[in-house]
């Protein structure tokens, strides 16, 4: 890949990031309209990715998102106030710079489409149409104040401004003069200073050569950033120095301890984020020191001294910089910090650490079969040592589930909108863990399960308020770790679902008959078959019977499953039960046969020896008498395999596994005990196999299969379920 | 088995020409079959094999291919319908099947690999209707070789994916009869 195609890997990521970011910046704003952190997050966002478009010169992605950066920086400085209005608008940018960004990186070389370019001018009239109207209002408001303070204003209040311009200027086409005429339309010149120290006897003066210095007097309230914008041409054929006025200083002394702590990192980029410095201040310095170290002339000054020289800055800010640098340093180091990896290196190293448990279970099967009891030590401590790098590899795979969560709340947002419903988002459990992989996966089912909800489960506010309920509802996202899986619920104060209805469309779809004889919680689990809605009305949010399906079998494809639980009047609940990863688990070996499975340890209740006291079977009604609860069974070997004669069964054991609620024991032949297994897939012959979800490459080489519990207890209690009914 | 290989495809040079394919020959229930070279990524000797319970007798079972699990498809029984008996001589063709998620490996278990012919185009007929065992569909052409006629395989008719998958059904009936037995 080339290095310009990496940097635009980058952009994109950066991009995407910087939106996510602008999005939840902006509906935190829409319940604290005035947490200025927020407002200056959003406006970093659009400035961000406005300087990023400009490296690459998109120019449709500059121009958009400058009109979106002026009006936010309005924002920031107070000039605007931000209300419902300008936050909805502001989303609208914020997509649309989506897909501006979308057009720019798949075809950058083709013009902007029309109805791109149109969505452009619309939203650009719409963000500065009313910010014009209060430019215009707070210009009438603040120059009567300046006007008075008129003439006499001291220094204090002014910007230093100092213009060098070199000889070659006026031969590249510079006219000192425009740049001061540009620089009055930022604010008021109080006074210029003109001199020329270089200027030659007469007869030597070129008359083509530019002699002039200048010092400006400059009164402002623009930022330092752009006033130096105004020289920006000029850059070259000038040494501009711009030392802000003092009465700044205190305003950065404040930035700078107000600064957060994330953002304290080199003395010269802090001056510029607080804006006393330009990066290009900071760059010229920079060369300055790099040359004096060449050089060797002179002993290097830091750079902060450089910078005092310069006439840049001025020294008690860098001082109180320097200062919070120090404090910063002393912090950090107990704090973390991340790294950026690329998704694949991960990858890689999960399946490397894979292999590395495999070796490692093949070494301690040769340790122990050569009974080498020196060597046993080291393989034991090995032995630990991988699988500490196995949980630590599989933790750094972990992500916080908040992230995806907190998208929601722009679906749950527009949707309520859509529906003239008041929802409320509460989300609970976003620090809980689980596989980058996994949460990208459950992005799509989740979306449409909240979606549901706010569609079919929350009543309209009339409905609400007949039923004796708050106008507005609320939807509740939570996640919480339960016994080696992760539990994803959504739960809504809504109607709750009515089961009559499922029942009765269920019957006219064919799908069970009138007398159906099920559970309320069967009933429940009707609405994931294919082509039930109750609702009457497709909207296009929901409702066209098609997605519940599909919803199970993409949680299902997660080796998950998904149950739902409802109360009329009261609400519905749906839980996600997730593995934590699907790279690495721990298993139980079992035998049957000959063969061996693998049973994920997480499910494994307890395992107990055939015909001991706790334990008995009933081969006729099909159950084990499991200290005197009714367990049903199913004999594995039995039933993977061709059934035992009578005679040939030896001594058996009964591995109790538990899903969810369900329970059942499998009468398996020999218990091999733990085993670390890497999941290996078993590609798409067998994806149709509902009692195997995958294999595993045993010490040995061999390859075990991997039981899906969950289908394996369906099939006994569906045997139990028949055997019970049969006449004793 | 691999030295085989290497020494036939030291003249692939030459045979890249368009006009001669390298085809590769095994036996199958004593008939001969052959797939071309460029489907072969490998083959391998038999080893350990775990069966998979349930599945339908073309379905041999799953090897463990260096730490990747790889399925092995008897190809008796998928053309004959009768089941291989393993010798000594039984191998494992290892072949790629492109499919939607990426490639898969798919082995095949044979009973005999024989050699790397150069077959040239005029020799190879197009399949006939009628007259074989198999599946015609199973059958992309017919190779004189030699005056013996070699059946070329469609490899991804033989190995189609979406047929191989519906083993589920199968099986599922097979489950349900045992436990009606017992």
């Amino acid at each position: 890949m080339s290095e310009f195609d990496s940097a635009l890997k980058i952009f994109a990521q950066e991009s995407e990031q910087l939106l996510q970011d602008m999005e939840s910046a902006l509906l935190t704003l829409e319940s604290d309209p005035n947490d200025s952190e927020t407002i200056n997050s959003l406006f970093r966002a659009m400035h961000t990715i406005k300087g990023s478009a400009g490296l690459f010169g998109f120019n449709p992605i500059i121009a958009f998102t400058h009109e979106a950066e002026s009006v936010l920086d309005k924002v920031r400085n107070g000039e605007r106030h931000i209300d419902a209005g300008l936050i909805s608008v502001l989303l609208d940018s914020k997509d649309h710079t989506t897909k501006l960004v979308d057009h720019c990186l798949n075809c950058p070389d083709a013009p902007l489409p029309d109805d791109l370019a149109a969505t452009s001018s619309l939203l650009i009239e719409r963000l500065t149409g009313k910010s014009q109207a209060h430019t215009l209002q707070s210009s009438d408001s603040l120059s009567p104040l300046h006007s008075e303070g008129g003439g006499d204003i001291s220094l204090d209040d002014s910007w230093l401004i100092s213009l060098d311009f070199k000889t070659d200027a006026l031969r590249n086409g510079m006219d000192p003069l425009s740049f001061l005429r540009y620089l009055k339309t930022l604010g008021e010149i109080k006074d210029v200073l003109t001199f020329f120290p270089d200027m030659p006897k007469d007869a030597e003066m070129d008359p083509e050569s530019c002699y002039l210095h200048f010092k400006i007097v400059f009164n402002s309230d623009a930022s330092k950033q752009t006033i130096e914008a105004v020289f920006e041409f000029a850059a070259d054929d000038c040494d501009i120095k711009i030392l802000p006025p003092n009465s700044k200083i205190d305003t950065y002394l404040q930035l700078l301890d107000a600064m957060d702590e994330n953002h304290v990192s080199l003395l010269g980029d802090m001056l510029v984020q607080i804006g006393a410095l330009t990066p290009n201040d900071v760059n010229h310095a920079l060369t300055n020191q790099a040359h004096a170290r060449q050089t060797d002339i002179e002993p290097v000054k830091p750079i902060g001294e450089i910078l005092v020289e310069q006439q840049v800055v001025q020294q008690p800010v860098v001082e109180q910089a320097l200062k919070k640098q120090e404090q910063t340093k002393q912090k950090i180091a107990t704090e973390s910090n991340y790294i950026r990896v690329d998704a694949g290196k991960l990858g890689h190293l999960i399946n490397l650490v894979g292999e590395l448990v495999i070796s490692s279970a093949a070494m301690n099967l040769i340790v122990d079969r050569h009974g080498l009891s020196d060597a046993g030590d080291v393989a034991a401590s090995m032995n630990s040592l991988v699988n500490a790098i196995r949980d630590t590899a599989l933790e750094l795979r972990m992500v916080q589930i908040g992230e995806t969560f907190s998208r929601f709340r722009r679906v749950v947002r527009d949707v309520s909108n859509e529906l003239g419903k008041e929802i409320e988002l509460k989300i609970y459990g976003g620090e809980t863990e689980l596989d980058k992989t996994v949460v990208e996966k459950i992005n799509d089912p989740l979306t449409h399960l909240i979606r549901n909800s706010l569609d079919h489960g929350i009543e309209s506010p009339e409905q609400r308020l007949a039923a004796g309920k708050p106008a507005q509802g609320s939807v509740q996202l939570n996640a919480y770790h339960e016994s080696g899986h992760i539990v994803i619920q959504i739960a809504d104060d809504g109607a709750g679902l009515n089961s009559e209805k499922i029942v009765a469309k269920a019957i006219a779809n064919g799908l069970i008959k009138p007398d159906h004889g099920l559970t309320q919680q069967e009933i429940y689990n009707l609405i994931f078959a294919a082509g039930l809605s109750t609702k009457e009305q497709a909207t296009n949010l929901s409702g066209r019977g098609v997605g519940m399906d599909v919803v199970k079998k993409n949680i299902e494809a997660l080796r998950g499953s998904v149950s739902i639980d409802s109360t009329p009047g009261e609400g519905t609940t749906i839980s996600i039960q997730l593995p934590l990863t699907l790279a690495i688990i721990d298993g139980f070996m079992v035998g049957t046969n000959e063969t061996r499975y693998i049973i994920p340890l997480n499910m494994v209740a307890e395992c107990i020896e055939m015909d001991s006291r706790e334990c008995e079977i009933n081969e006729v009604e099909h159950y084990i008498n499991l200290r005197g609860h009714a367990l049903p069974y199913l004999r594995l070997g039995d039933y993977f395999h061709s059934p035992k004669t009578e005679n040939a069964k030896k001594r058996e054991s009964v591995v109790v596994v538990k899903f969810g609620q369900d329970k059942a024991g499998f009468v398996v032949d020999a218990l091999h005990g733990e085993h670390q297994t890497v999941i290996k897939p078993l590609g798409k012959i067998f994806e149709k196999l509902k009692y195997i979800t995958g294999a595993t490459v045993l010490g040995d080489g061999n390859v075990a299969l991997i039981l899906d519990v969950q289908g394996l207890i369906e099939t006994a209690i569906n045997k139990r379920k028949k055997n019970a009914a049969l006449p004793a | 088995m691999s030295n085989l290989i290497r020494k036939e495809t030291g003249g692939n040079a030459l045979a890249v020409q368009e006009q001669v394919g390298q085809y590769l020959t095994f036996l199958v229930d004593k008939e001969s079959f052959a797939i071309s070279i460029l489907d072969v990524k490998e083959i391998i000797e038999i080893a350990n094999i775990t069966r998979v319970p349930l599945t339908p007798d073309y379905i041999h079972g799953v090897i463990n291919l260096r730490g990747n699990v790889v399925p092995v498809i008897d190809l008796s029984a998928r053309l004959k319908h009768r089941c291989a008996e393993v010798s000594k001589r039984s191998c494992i063709v290892l072949v790629e099947v492109e499919v939607a998620e990426g490639a898969q490996f798919i082995g095949m278990l044979v009973d005999e690999v024989r050699e790397i012919l150069e077959i040239s185009p005029a020799n190879i007929q197009p399949a006939p209707d009628f007259g074989t065992d198999i599946r015609t569909e199973f059958i992309q052409a017919m190779a004189r070789v030699d005056e013996v006629f070699i059946i070329l395989l469609a490899i991804n008719k033989v190995l189609s994916l979406e047929e191989l998958s519906q083993l589920g059904r199968i099986a599922d009936s097979r489950g349900n009869q045992f436990s009606e037995q017992d």
